[in-house]
């Protein structure tokens, strides 16, 4: 591979797709951990409790809430 | 060589193709993710598991380490459908 095809639109396309896909996936590691402290209380059993499951779904999309509140507020700001 | 490392781009004798590169750079994402993982259950795993450390690993404790791995990683699963499936 010539050293310029680095630069080809079609190798930043590439790029690009998997500098989101990494993004997404460090999201959801982040989110994860940080919804399995805020939800899992005491020592993993078998499975989840109900109430478990229910914290850990709802911790991901109150995140996304939040997320949004932050930048419209971030925006309004300029 | 380190799992980061690569041949070098530049040099005149590298006959890489751009798709050999991207499936180089896709591995080695997987294998930090992996890692990454890992260390995060481990860290998660200690602290619910084993909390009065003794001379050696007791039955309860083991037991423990298992369901906290398999829960951890149903824990991903649920964050993850949460965050793909439901749209605001």
């Amino acid at each position: 591979m010539d050293p310029s095809a680095l630069n080809s639109a079609e190798m930043q396309r590439l790029l690009n797709q998997e500098k989101e896909k990494a993004m997404v996936n460090e999201m959801l590691a982040k989110l994860t951990s940080e919804c399995w402290d805020k939800c899992i209380s005491s020592a993993p059993g078998s499975k989840f409790s109900s109430s478990e499951s229910a914290c850990l779904s709802n911790c991901a999309q109150r995140y996304m809430d939040m997320s949004l509140i932050i930048m419209k507020r971030f925006q309004s700001m300029h | 060589m380190d799992s980061f490392s690569s041949p070098s781009i530049g040099s005149s004798s590298s006959n890489i193709s751009s798709s050999d590169l991207m499936d180089q750079l896709k591995t080695q994402l997987a294998q930090a993710y992996a890692e990454e993982f890992l260390e995060t259950v481990r860290g998660k795993c200690f602290e619910k598991c084993i909390t009065k450390p003794s001379s050696s690993l007791g039955g309860s404790e083991s037991s423990c380490i298992s369901r906290c791995v398999d829960r951890y990683i149903e824990a991903t699963g649920i964050i993850s459908r949460a965050l793909f499936n439901a749209p605001h």
